[in-house]
């Protein structure tokens, strides 16, 4: 199948009298590195939350290759290949950097819990193919010293790279990255960059991802929604959206 | 070839150390309390840790712990008077089979009320669970079959010698089911429920399935706990699955460290073991019960309360090495020893206060809350905190009491 791996079809969210996100649609394309961009409390952060099932959608309609998923569960929209970093960072504080990694990748167990309790091989052997994969996905994100560290002891950029790893390792086909360099430094967001390419060259995902820092987006993102109050206001490359007088006007101002 | 080794070493370990306690315990006697108390003890460490699996391991408030031990206790009890004579089993099959019909009735109870724990967080799940336990022990009391509020005998046969081995035993399999499930990336998605639930949703952790598995196999094990004392006491009533042995069992679970298995099984031992002893203290020479006198009752009182207060301090404001460390902390015990004393004998000049005496024993509640609230006080993670007792942890702490301290 050829279609849109995300398909948004005015998609639609009322709290009480606020409406969130108000018929927004766009496409994002396989292997697309799309921006969702917006002042804030433009409802950006709630669009994921729509895709990943957080809340369902007032009316409209959203589909992944075609199957729609509003509304359905967000584990099974994460089993299904859209997996999310949160904006305000939802880690397992007490858990161990490699122990959140592995809650990702345990989606792929294939033993049973009985084994488990048993102790029995398998299990036992499963645990340390899902520890090796979690590992190898902190060597993508430069974590891999600090594996056994408590993840709530870390920085907040490397607590950043830690939730991409830890939603790497469900092998999602769509990855939804919410102000994934907020907080950093700007070598660090220069390495974040990096690593976002890497993560839609070399392990071929969609990403989809919202972000305030202009210079960024802009180098990053071949395409970009604009949201303003819920509404889009504006869709399309970089270079179009930084001219696009109502982007300027409701969001970069005069100076970019 | 390895694993199977240790497999088949540990197990022959935790047959030796039931053994070990059997023959510490001698014989299943009325002249023998020790026995019964080895047996309830290891009843609580099963309760303490399936207790553990739920509220410590997958983070849901549940404090009606009792009810599936009751559950348990009356499933198999009813099921022995109606059926063990009619049937070919000897006592210990029998028994085993009423562990299974217990811990089966009391995972549906655990379902059942598993299924709240979907919508309900915190201290709402917490009065859902303990609203559960009291009415079933309401119910129970209402119903003449089961004895009423009176209790039931549990017919058909006295308690076998060998119900310690079956008690110990069940205490292990249930320590050893959690600690495996922590060793296997099986246990990470009961920590992630605990630790954030919307974020391992958002990872495709089923959390729902998550938390009702949690219930379940937490009151299996209280259920099959429940079977065992019904037939290790022969008589069972309401009123031994009240409120309080609940919120015993959930401070055995607090004290030990929330999550920490170890920490359940050290603070059942101890939070059992102390009010019995307690019980049994008495002069060593007259036999009779020991006494307190009121001025060495306040005496320590107050040195307690400074003691307690000077620890405090010297945790977050004394950073020194080990050996300082654990020098100002006996130079303090020492002191508030020496301040107690003093006041006693100061007190005992005045005669309203010397005239009073208490009994030891009927004093226990007293000392074992004050226990308590001093540990909490000092330790508000519990004894273990969130981790493990093993050697290497022990050593790890000795060597970096600096950093501990200042957390
Ligand atoms: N659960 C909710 N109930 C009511 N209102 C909500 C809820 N979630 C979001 N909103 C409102 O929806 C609007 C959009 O919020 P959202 O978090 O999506 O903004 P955002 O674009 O991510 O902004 P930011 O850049 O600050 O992260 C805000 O006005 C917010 O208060
Ligand atoms: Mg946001």
């Amino acid at each position: 199948m050829t279609g849109p791996v995300l398909s948004l079809d005015k998609a639609t969210i009322r709290f009480g009298g606020l409406v969130a996100v108000n018929n927004v649609s766009f496409d994002l394309q396989r292997g697309d590195l799309f921006g969702l961009i917006g002042p804030n409390g433009a409802g950006k952060t709630t669009c994921f939350n729509l895709i990943t099932g957080v809340y369902k959608p007032t009316s409209g309609s959203i589909k992944f290759k075609g199957q729609e998923i509003g509304g359905l569960p967000p584990a099974k929209i994460c089993t299904l290949g859209v997996c999310r970093t949160f904006q305000n960072i939802r880690l397992f504080p007490a858990l161990s950097v490699l122990e959140n990694v592995v809650v990702g990748a345990f989606l792929r167990k294939s033993t049973s819990l009985f084994s488990a309790f048993a102790y029995l091989p398998p299990a036992i052997a499963e645990t340390g193919r899902l520890r090796e994969e979690a590992m190898a996905l902190l060597e993508v994100v430069n974590l891999a010293e600090v594996a056994s560290s408590r993840s709530a002891d870390l920085s907040y950029g490397k607590q950043r790279r830690l939730e991409i790893a830890r939603a790497m390792a469900t092998r999602p086909e769509l990855i939804l990255l919410d102000e994934p360099a907020a907080g950093m430094n700007p070598q660090e967001k220069e390495e974040l960059q990096t690593t976002v390419r890497r993560i839609r060259d070399e392990f071929d995902k969609t990403v989809l991802l919202i972000e305030h820092d202009m210079r960024f987006v802009m180098g990053l993102c071949e395409r970009i929604v604009v949201l303003d109050h819920g509404e889009e206001i504006a869709q399309g490359p970089p270079e179009a959206i930084r001219n696009d007088p109502k982007v300027i006007e409701a969001y970069l101002g005069e100076a970019v | 070839m390895k694993f199977w080794l240790v497999r088949i070493g540990s197990v022959l370990a935790a047959v030796g150390f039931v053994f070990l306690l059997q023959s510490v315990a001698g014989q299943n006697s009325a002249e023998n309390p020790l026995y019964r108390l080895t047996v309830l003890a290891g009843l609580y460490v099963t309760l303490a840790v399936s207790l553990n699996l739920i509220n410590g391991i997958t983070g849901q408030f549940s404090i009606g712990h009792a009810a599936f031990y009751m559950v348990g206790a009356y499933a198999a009890a009813s099921f022995s008077n109606a059926f063990y004579a009619q049937q070919p089993l000897g006592p210990i099959p029998w028994i085993l089979v009423m562990c299974i019909v217990g811990g089966a009735f009391a995972a549906l109870a655990g379902l059942v009320v598993g299924l709240p724990s979907l919508r309900l967080r915190g201290d709402y799940l917490a009065i859902v669970t303990l609203g559960f336990g009291e009415i079933l022990r309401i119910v129970v009391q209402n119903v003449p079959e089961l004895g009423g509020s009176y209790g039931m005998n549990v017919k058909p046969f006295g308690a076998p010698p060998t119900v310690l081995w079956l008690v110990w035993l069940l205490a292990i399999l249930s320590i050893a089911v959690c600690r495996n499930l922590l060793k296997t990336a099986h246990g990470l998605p009961f920590l992630a429920v605990r630790e954030d639930e919307v974020a391992s949703a958002a990872m495709g952790v089923r959390t729902a399935a998550t938390k009702v598995t949690a219930f379940v196999i937490g009151s299996m094990f209280a259920g099959m706990a429940g079977a065992l004392l019904a037939h290790s006491e022969t008589f069972i009533s309401p009123d031994t699955f009240k409120m309080d042995v609940s919120f015993i069992i959930l401070t055995m679970v607090v004290l030990g460290g929330t999550g920490s298995i170890t920490g359940s099984v050290l603070a059942a031992v101890a939070l059992f073991a102390i009010p019995e002893w307690l019980r049994t203290l008495q002069d060593p020479v007259t036999k009779i019960p020991l006494q307190i006198g009121g001025p060495s009752l306040i005496g320590w009182i107050v040195a307690i309360g400074l003691a307690v207060a000077a620890f405090r301090w010297l945790q977050t404001h004394f950073h020194r090495p080990l050996p300082q460390r654990v020098g100002a902390y006996l130079g303090v015990a020492g002191a508030a020893a020496l301040l107690a004393t003093v006041l006693g004998l100061l007190l005992g000049n005045v005669p309203a206060i010397a005239a009073l005496k208490y009994d030891a024993s009927a004093l226990r509640m007293v000392i074992f809350s004050s226990t308590l609230i001093v540990l909490m006080l000092l330790r508000p993670q519990g004894l273990l905190g969130h981790h493990e007792f093993s050697w290497q942890w022990l050593a790890k702490v000795l060597r970096l009491p600096v950093k501990e301290a200042a957390a």
